[in-house]
């Protein structure tokens, strides 16, 4: 299943499923990372170890095991 | 006769709420904690016609789901408190995630007004929002403000009396039908309890208890109708899972919530995608994975000239101003006890605190502006992978960094950390993050050590040493006592900001303020004691015993230590 952490920098995805686990999956909900939102990935560290996407208009700093766990689906898929 | 009427203002973080109650005019601010817990409770008091308002700023909170203390706080707040009017406020930019929260507080169905705030960036934007039909959807009152422009503040208050006459409007959000269904069937089995009698808080906890609310779910444990309720919650949960194809009757609440927010802002805000903004060319260079974090460092390292440089000037002033006064005091008052504790003890004990007063103050200066422009969460952006490997997350630097000011708000900023192991080494390890009290020894040890060197760079390496080695305990400390993953991260990144002035020049004078009260009456006590300790008791025979003493030994080291003693 493709998922946040298989995006490409300035590349936007449809949220399929929240696969994080409470109370991960609260806080992300809370956010607006809801299923059907639209995300795209501003930036993420050299490492890849954390990442920054944007949804809503608001902007969300993730670790990888995080970006791991929000399953997406390309916008035309 | 005055009546009194208790408002809570609460919202997301990040949405200017602060700056509103700043905004407010004629207002008397009050500070303390919430009893039980160390988390900043601000109460404003305010009087306008025949009211007397009393507002209650609660910690931001993103969900009723409650994950760090302090929105533990708010949540217990607004649940169990007595208070007549909610005063909820959102952010225009980022309307339909905070409406998702708006939803949950309407879920309670008391008397709320909306206020979005920061309207004119939006406006600028060349979006649109239409007032009245988002306030015909919503059921309840709306206010546009911007707290920067001043606009719409006092139609806060305005609003707040005129919907305390107000009866209750009727509630006009509801779910999904399938859920609703739920919902009052679950209401009508916590009705048969006395303590929930009343149409609105039972349907409000069904709602808490559908959405899988712990709390919510203790306050029912111990009743006669536990057994119930519980047992038709399990099927409700089996039910409504199959019937949306969900693995939680959480995630069917926060979509039902999700898909509402959205088509609220669809009906009432115009407004085009936004290109690239300012943010995110900022971001472009300020978290750019090379440039980053050497940028990072800069800052910091700048910080801390800073503080050294520019805090030096008044610092001679004020030492120039304390010797100056003590020494015309002694002189000019008549000799003896009081003479002696003033220009001895106090004076120089309080003068030598106060000094540092503007070496304090452009540090907090420099944290609080971090903070308030947004930085300080791209610095825990920037620091997570590095943190990550001492044991710690990029959400403690917030606390490691603000324990540079003052370790006493570090430990309450460690608060925003919800895994219990990763706030007890993040504190534990706040001690070795040098706090702007230790200023003084340090600028005393690096002019008495180092004066051919810069003493901005010394100071600077005695603060990094200090962070490093607080790094290596934290791991010494999570290998060892609290074995463990580190907490998840998922942190908000607010858009930059241009700092409010107003709120800065507030922090400050309340920083001040209580550093000077602190200087007046604690140091200046502790002074006149260790003075009198000093002093006293002058003891003629011991002192008459001692230079016999002195006068008949005959070895000459041991008449120095009799004379030391």
């Amino acid at each position: 299943m493709k998922t946040i952490s298989d995006l490409k920098i300035d590349e936007e995805a449809i949220v399929q499923k929240i696969l994080a686990k409470e109370p991960v999956k609260g806080r992300l909900l809370s956010m607006g990372i809801v299923k059907g939102a639209k995300v795209k990935v501003v930036a993420h560290t050299l490492a890849r170890q954390t990442w920054d996407i944007l949804s809503n208009n608001t902007k969300v700093a993730l670790r990888e095991e995080e970006a791991h766990s929000i399953a997406v689906k390309g916008l035309h898929e | 006769m005055s009546s009194e009427i208790k408002v809570a203002i609460v919202g997301q973080p990040n949405v200017g709420k602060s700056s509103i109650i700043n905004a407010l005019s004629n207002a008397k601010l009050h500070v303390g904690n919430f009893s039980g817990v160390t988390v900043e409770k601000k109460e404003v008091y305010l009087k306008r016609d025949d009211y007397d308002i009393k507002m209650t700023d609660l910690p931001g909170i993103y969900a009723l789901n409650a994950y760090t203390p302090e929105e533990q706080v708010a949540k217990d707040f607004l649940i169990n408190e007595d208070y007549d009017v909610v005063v909820n406020v959102v952010d225009a930019n980022t309307l339909s995630r905070n409406l998702i929260f708006t939803m949950q507080l309407l879920d309670m169905h008391k008397k709320t007004i909306l206020v979005i705030n920061m309207i004119d960036e939006v406006e600028k934007k060349g979006g649109l929002l239409n007032k009245h039909k988002l306030e015909e959807l919503l059921g309840i009152p709306i206010v546009l403000t911007s707290a920067k422009e001043n606009r719409g503040v006092e139609e806060i208050v305005t609003q707040i009396i005129k919907l305390y006459n107000a009866p209750l409007a009727k509630n006009k959000i509801y779910y999904n039908e399938k859920v609703e269904l739920r919902v009052e069937e679950l209401a009508k089995i916590l009705r048969k309890s006395p303590h929930f009698k009343s149409p609105d808080y039972s349907r409000f906890l069904a709602i808490r208890l559908l959405d899988r609310d712990e709390d919510v779910y203790k306050m029912i444990h111990d009743l006669p109708i536990f057994i119930e309720a519980h047992n038709a919650l399990e099927k409700m949960y089996k039910e409504l899972e199959s019937e949306f194809d969900e693995e939680s009757t959480t995630d069917i609440l926060a979509n039902e919530r999700a898909a509402i927010s959205y088509n609220l802002q669809m009906e009432a805000l115009d407004m085009e995608e936004d290109d690239e903004s300012l943010s995110e060319k900022l971001d472009n260079f300020l978290i750019h994975p090379i440039f980053g974090l050497p940028i990072f460092l800069f800052f910091m390292w700048a910080l801390f000239q800073l503080t050294f440089v520019l805090g030096n000037y008044p610092m001679n002033v004020i030492a120039n101003i304390f010797g100056e006064t003590s020494s015309f005091l002694a002189d000019f008052l008549p000799k003896g006890i009081f003479n002696s504790v003033l220009t001895q003890g106090i004076l120089p004990a309080v003068g030598a605190i106060i000094m540092f007063l503007p070496n304090i103050l452009v540090l907090f200066l420099g944290l609080n502006l971090l903070e308030q422009t947004g930085y300080m969460s791209r610095a825990a952006y920037l620091m997570d992978g590095f943190l990550k490997r001492f044991g710690l997350q990029g959400k403690a630097f917030v606390p490691l960094v603000s324990g540079f000011g003052c370790t006493v708000p570090a430990y309450m900023a460690a608060r925003t950390l919800k895994n219990p192991k990763d706030r007890i080494i993040t504190m534990l390890v706040l001690g070795f993050m040098s706090c702007g009290a230790r200023l003084p020894i340090y600028v005393l040890l690096v002019s008495a050590f180092f004066i051919n060197s810069n003493p901005g760079n010394m100071l600077f390496y005695i603060y990094i040493g200090g962070a490093f080695l607080g790094l290596v305990v934290a791991k010494i400390l999570r290998t060892v006592l609290f074995k463990g993953e580190p907490e998840p991260f998922v942190m908000e990144m607010p858009p930059y900001r241009f700092p409010s002035f107003k709120a800065l020049g507030m922090d400050l004078w309340i920083k001040t303020k209580m550093f000077l009260q602190k200087a007046g009456t604690f140091i200046a006590i502790a002074a006149m004691v260790i003075w009198f300790l000093s002093s006293y008791p002058v003891n003629d025979t011991i002192v008459q015993n001692y230079n016999t003493k002195i006068e008949q030994t005959v070895d000459t080291s041991k008449k120095e230590s009799l004379k030391m003693s």
